[in-house]
Order: C-alpha cells, then structure tokens, then sequence
C-alpha cells in the first residue's frame, strides 16, 4: 500500500519579528517529489524553514514532517529530516572522518551502519582524500559537500536546503544536483530554496512562490506559466512577484 | 587641517578612522564609544598623573639622575618591546593580508610607498598608544617639575615601537610566506600569550629567590652581577634605559636608529607585495596533505560524543590553549607553595586552588556552552537536549578538575582535614562556575574570548562574585582547621556567610537563567 501522508505539511503557519516574517502559510509537499521554494530576498523563504526544521518556534500554526507534528514530537520528526542551510554547519577544527562521526552521534546512529555510510558518502562527494585535513582550510564547495554528507548520514527521507549551490564551482553544483535527483529517484524528498531559477526549472516538480511571508503561487512550471504569460521560469517568477 | 584627497596624511587619517572604528565599535555596533568608556579612561589618565607625580615628587631630580635608574629602565624598555612585537606580528597580519582593502588601495593612483608608509605608522601607533597612555602621565608631570630630560620616555617609547613594528611586519613577511596569514596571525597570538606568562614567572621567581635566599643574600648576589664590566651601569647595555632617561646621544640614537629602520621596512615590504607576496601565502595555504586510510571512530554514547568532541575543538585552537594556559601560569607559584616541605598549607593555597578553578572552568563553559560553533546543527538534530548540556558541563568542569587532583591528593596526605576542605570548595567553585555560565551565557563566537566580559556583563558579574565567594570560603575553612577557641568561632561565622554569599549568587544566576529556544 502506498503511504500517501505528505512528506511535509504545514497548515496556517506563523512567524513575526515586529512585522510578520511569515504570514499564513499553507504548504504540503508529497513524498518522492523535489520542490522548490522560490522568493525575493526577504521573502519569508529561510524563517519557515527554519521553523520546519525546529530551530525557530512558530508564533501559531502546525508543522508535520511525513505525518509526525514537529510540536508534539520534535525529535521522530528531526529523526526523518535533514537540513541544509546556505553556511553550512560545520566544525572548522573537525576533520571530516570525526565531523561524520560527531553527526552520527547526534541522530544516534549505530556505529556499524554509520561507517559504510560516511565512507561511501566521503567517497561519492571526492573528499576521501581530504579526510584527515580541518575542514577550516577546504573551500566553499567542500565544505557545502562535507555539510551534505553529515546531512544524509542518517538517510533521512525529507531533505531540506536552503540555497544549497550558492558559491559552489561548476563541478560541485553538478555533483549536488545529481545527489538531489538521486535521493528523490529513490523515494526520498527535497525541499530546496534557490536564488538559482534555471535549478529550479530543471530540477523541481513543483515549484512555490512566496512573498512578503505569503505563499503566492504553487505548481508545476507548467500551471504556473498558465497563470501568467508565460515564458521562462525567471519571467513567470518576475511577473508574479509584481503582479502580488 | 584638509588633507588633499590621494595624500598620505588623508591615507593617515583613513587609517586612524579604521583604528578607532576598530577600537570604539560596541556591542550594539555602534562605531562610537560611549560617554561611559570615555569617563572612566579620563579618570585613569587623571588618576596616572597623579601616581606619577608622587613617584617623582618623592624620588626628586638626583633621583631619576641616579645611574642605576638606567638599569631598570632599560629591564622595562626590554618588556614592553616584547609586547610591542607580538602586537605588530598581529597587527601587521590584520594590516597586510586580512582587512581586505591592500588590492584596492594597490589599485588606486596612490603611490604604493605612501600606502606601506602609512600602513607601517599604524603599526607603529597600534603597538605605542597604551604605554604612551601610561607612561605619558611621568613625562607631563616630569615636564612640570622641570625635569626636562623626562621627555626622553616618550622618544624611547616611539622608537621601540617603531623598531617593533618594523620587525614584526618584516618577521610578518616571511612566516606568511611559510605558514600562511591564518597561521601566522595565531602564532602572533601564542606569542603574546607566551610573552606575558614568561615575564609574570620571571618576576615570581625573582621574589622567591629573594624569599629563598634571603634579602641580604639576594641583594649580594645583584651587586656581585653589577661589578661584572658588562653589567656595570656604564655599560652599553643599558644605553636604551639612558635613552628613557633623556641622556641625548643614547635618545638621538635610538630616534635615528628607528627611523632606518622604518624607511627600511617600507622598501622591503613594498618589494614583496610586488613580487608577488599575496599568491604565495595563497599557494602556501592551498597545498593538500598526502591521504591515508580512512579510519572512523563511532562512540557508543552521546555524551561521549559531544565530550570528545568539544575537547578536540579546544584542543586544535593553539590561540584559545594560550590563553587558557595563561591562566595556569598563575598556578605555578601556587603549586611551589603547596609542595613546599615542612609547612601546614596556608589560607592563600585554599583561595588561589579555588580561585584559580573557578576562572579556568568558567573560561572552559563558556568556549563549550556559550562560543559553540554550529548550534543549529545541534538543534535540528533529535539528540536530547539534557544529555548535550550535560555532556558540556562534564566537558568544561573535568580538565579544572583533573588538574588539580593530584596537588589536592598530596594535601590530602599531608593535612587531611585542610587538603579535604579545600577538595570541597575546588569542586564546588568549579560546578557553580559551570552553572552559572550555562545559565546566563549567550551565544557568542570562539574569537570573542578576550572580550566576553563587555558583551556579557550580567553572566560576568556573577561569576565574579561566585569566584570571590567559594575563594574566600577557601580562605576561611583552612585558617578555621588551623583555630581553635573564640578566634574560630567568629572564622566559622564568616566562611557560613560566605557559603551564604555563593549559594545565594547561585540561586539568583539559576532565577535570571536565559530561556533556551
């Protein structure tokens, strides 16, 4: 039987900071799909993200991770997720053999699974052979690479990333757009913000708009250019964000 | 007075813009400083002169005339020269390689000479202002009392920091082009750490040499060295302390001998950027080591997790050791009183352990509680909470604690009842320590360790006052086992105050704790 409870859901969420951050917003995301959060700068996009990973507390409404409430049992729902922001939370005196083991400590992961994993992901990302180097001296790139093994260490369904390619060179962007795919094509979930809209049209299935804390529009690329004039994504996107 | 846009005195004034931006930014990051700030350094001025003024009221003209004053003067020159090169080995890092602004300033029409010259006078002012703020005062005062030769300190002082400045930018030079900016710019830290601690033991061993010795036998000994030719106060080697003394020859010298070296130094270091310096530094940083097996080490528990972790942080940051271990150079002399044969252990050992564990363990709680590097990643994790702060605590209390274990034993062995109470407070002021920073700290990055006083007054404060408690409870529980009779009762009354004291401060800092998420 398929499991049909969204990956993620969120109904009426809250955030203010003087003035609403995030104002109402209605969200759900099925399994198996990568969408993409899209907005201008200041839009709301990071504070419900952080919200839906349980780093900031909603003022009101309610946050289900593939159908556990964040408020009721935050630690099921951090167990299913992983998440990814744009400076990565790294230890710059931690080599990354020990950051690996540091993460699997923290989603209690049993040594004898975590070891094929991390040499796996260390192997599949070409940081092998920067191993036994402090991640303080890798480059932008290695480090969002390093941040994203720690991230899939514990093989969490629901992936979340907020503008994971920023600052990353063309071959490093490219092995994390094939690791998104990849995890979706084997029935995990992406949810991904990006400033990066050819990403976002190459990569999601669907696609949300938010601004000033509201969730605009939703869809495919395709209902949303039936919305407007159509186009490329950039020019839905820009026509949208002016029409609100 | 306008400087001309391009000049070198409008390149000065940008300068000291960036360095009094850099040194009056506060907390609300604000670039100004406040009137407090500016009240309390005017009362230190103020207060300066008039400490000078009866030093030298008291030592009078024939005094400061004395040829000996130039042997201490010239001990002191030697000191704050070595504080005054590990100021420029780090403000010549910041000034060369990490403000960020050379390649624009390179780019610009501005003749690159003018640009070094005016960077290396940074340097050079960064490295002269405290002890002009300090010693000023006995030239002002000097000046005053018509003892004009006084002006030689001011001299002395700017040429030092002028031959400072220039060996710590050459020096500067060439370890980037070894070790790279990061790396030179720490090792400029452990210097100052290493500089401070090494002349802190110098004077303690000097006054236990004179308390070993005897003052008699100690002060045979000084006259015995003086007669050597070479250490007789004619000497050359204290022409410098004749410098600070206003002798002309030796003041000109010193003030010709700086400025060689300065126009030296703006030679080179204009040649090295030119050649290249920066990309250098840059490769020198971008070389991979050779990669070897990968090997893993998963831990059973959380806590030992977080432990080995936080412990490995601390443990690879050479600057935070040097200045934690500073710390422990002050235990130093403590440890030779306590493993002094023949005495009962004294009050002061009861207080120092205590005083002593309870700033290392706060300096520890706060790099592992407070200064943690990626809190987000801990709270989006579903580790428990509880065990993280726990498994922190366990991590900032055990090193204070294991430390003092084995000077606790021996006093233990030697004075059970003594060695036992100080046990109790060591402990006590360490776990308080802790609390009180796990309770009141905020969030704040490793770099900020030197000034976690000003950003978080409140948690400061009390661990002041915690500090002085359990360290004057120590005081008190030694000198109480050594009592007996009505002196003892009036003792017991003071250390149940100041149990009192500490356990109240504790339930006050546990009242105002932060509400964590």
């Amino acid at each position: 039987m398929i499991d049909d409870t969204p990956a993620l859901q969120l109904r009426s969420l809250r955030k203010a900071f003087g003035r609403p951050a995030v104002d109402g917003i209605d969200l759900s995301v099925r399994r198996g799909e990568l969408y993409a959060l899209l907005g201008p700068n200041g839009a709301g996009k990071t504070t419900t993200l952080r919200m839906v990973t349980g780093l900031l507390a909603p003022d009101s409404g309610q946050v289900e991770v593939l159908g556990t409430d964040l408020a009721l049992d935050p630690a099921a729902a951090k167990r299913k997720m992983a998440y990814l922001p744009d400076d990565p939370m790294l230890y710059g005196k931690l080599k990354p053999t020990e950051y690996l083991e540091f993460v699997a400590g923290l989603w209690g992961i049993a040594a004898e699974d975590a070891e094929p994993r991390a040499r796996h992901l260390l192997d599949w990302l070409d940081l092998s052979k920067h191993a036994h180097e402090l991640t303080e001296g890798f480059s932008r790139g290695m480090k969002q690479k390093l941040a994203l093994a720690g991230a899939l260490i514990h093989e969490p369904e629901l992936l979340i990333l907020d503008e994971p390619l920023t600052g990353l060179d063309a071959a490093a962007a490219r092995q994390v757009k094939d690791l998104l795919v990849s995890h979706v094509a084997k029935g995990g979930t992406v949810i991904l913000t990006t400033h990066i809209l050819e990403v976002a049209e190459r990569l999601a299935q669907r696609i949300g708009i938010i601004r000033q804390g509201r969730l605009i529009a939703e869809g495919t690329l395709a209902e949303l250019r039936e919305r407007t004039l159509g186009g490329s994504l950039e020019d839905v996107f820009l026509q949208l964000t002016e029409q609100a | 007075m306008k400087a001309a846009p391009g000049s070198s005195l409008w390149l000065l004034r940008h300068e000291l813009r960036m360095a009094w931006y850099g040194a009056a930014v506060n907390a609300g990051g604000r670039r100004r400083m406040g009137w407090a700030s500016i009240a309390v350094w005017v009362v230190a001025w103020t207060l300066l002169h008039v400490g000078a003024f009866a030093v030298l009221h008291k030592m009078g003209a024939e005094g400061m005339a004395n040829p000996f004053m130039a042997i201490p003067a010239t001990l002191a020159l030697v000191a704050i020269a070595t504080f005054m090169l590990s100021t420029a080995l780090r403000t010549s890092v910041v000034a060369l390689f990490e403000r960020g602004d050379l390649d624009l300033l390179l780019s610009s029409p501005l003749s690159s000479r003018s640009i070094f010259t005016v960077r290396l006078l940074g340097v050079v002012m960064s490295g002269a202002a405290l002890y002009l703020f300090l010693f000023g005062p006995v030239v002002h005062v000097g000046l005053a009392l018509g003892q004009f030769r006084l002006a030689g300190i001011y001299v002395a002082i700017v040429a030092t920091a002028t031959l400072m400045a220039c060996l710590g930018m050459l020096l500067t030079l060439a370890l980037v082009r070894v070790l790279g900016a990061r790396r030179t710019r720490v090792l400029a830290q452990v210097l100052s750490a290493v500089a401070g601690a090494l002349l802190f033991l110098l004077s303690q061993s000097f006054s236990m040499f004179s308390q070993t010795a005897g003052a008699d036998s100690a002060a045979r000994s000084v006259q015995r060295l003086m007669q050597s030719p070479w250490l007789a106060p004619d000497s050359a080697l204290w022409l410098p302390g004749r410098a600070v003394l206003g002798d002309p020859l030796p003041m000109l010298g010193m003030a010709a001998l700086g400025l060689a070296a300065f126009a030296l130094t703006v030679g080179r270091t204009h040649r090295f950027f030119v050649h290249g310096l920066q990309e250098a530094a840059g490769s020198a940083r971008a070389i991979a080591r050779p990669a070897g097996a990968l090997a893993f080490r998963f831990r059973r528990s959380l806590f030992d997790t977080v432990v080995v972790k936080e412990w490995r942080l601390i443990a690879r940051d050479p600057h935070l050791i040097s200045q934690i271990l500073l710390q422990l150079v002050y235990l130093v002399p403590l440890l030779f009183l306590i493993l002094r044969k023949n005495d009962a252990p004294g009050p002061a050992i009861g207080a120092g352990l205590a005083l002593l564990c309870s700033s290392l363990t706060s300096s520890l709680a706060w790099i592992i509680v407070s200064a943690e590097d990626a809190p987000d990643l801990l709270q989006s994790s579903p580790a428990a909470g509880r065990i993280i702060g726990l498994a922190k605590l366990a991590a900032s209390v055990m090193p204070p604690l294991l430390l003092v274990a084995l000077p606790l034993l021996w006093l233990v062995v030697r004075a059970p009842l003594a060695g036992l109470l100080i046990g109790f407070v060591v402990v006590a002021a360490v776990l308080s320590a802790a609390m009180i920073v796990r309770w009141l700290g905020r969030p704040a990055q490793r770099s900020d360790f030197k000034t976690r006083g000003k950003e978080n007054f409140l948690c400061s404060m009390f661990e002041a006052v915690n500090t002085l408690c359990w360290g004057g409870l120590g005081w008190l529980l030694v000198t109480l086992a050594a009592e007996s009779g009505t002196a003892a009762g009036s003792t017991a009354l003071m250390a149940a105050g100041a149990l009192a004291a500490a356990l109240v401060s504790l339930l006050a800092a546990w009242l105002m704790r932060r509400r964590r998420h």
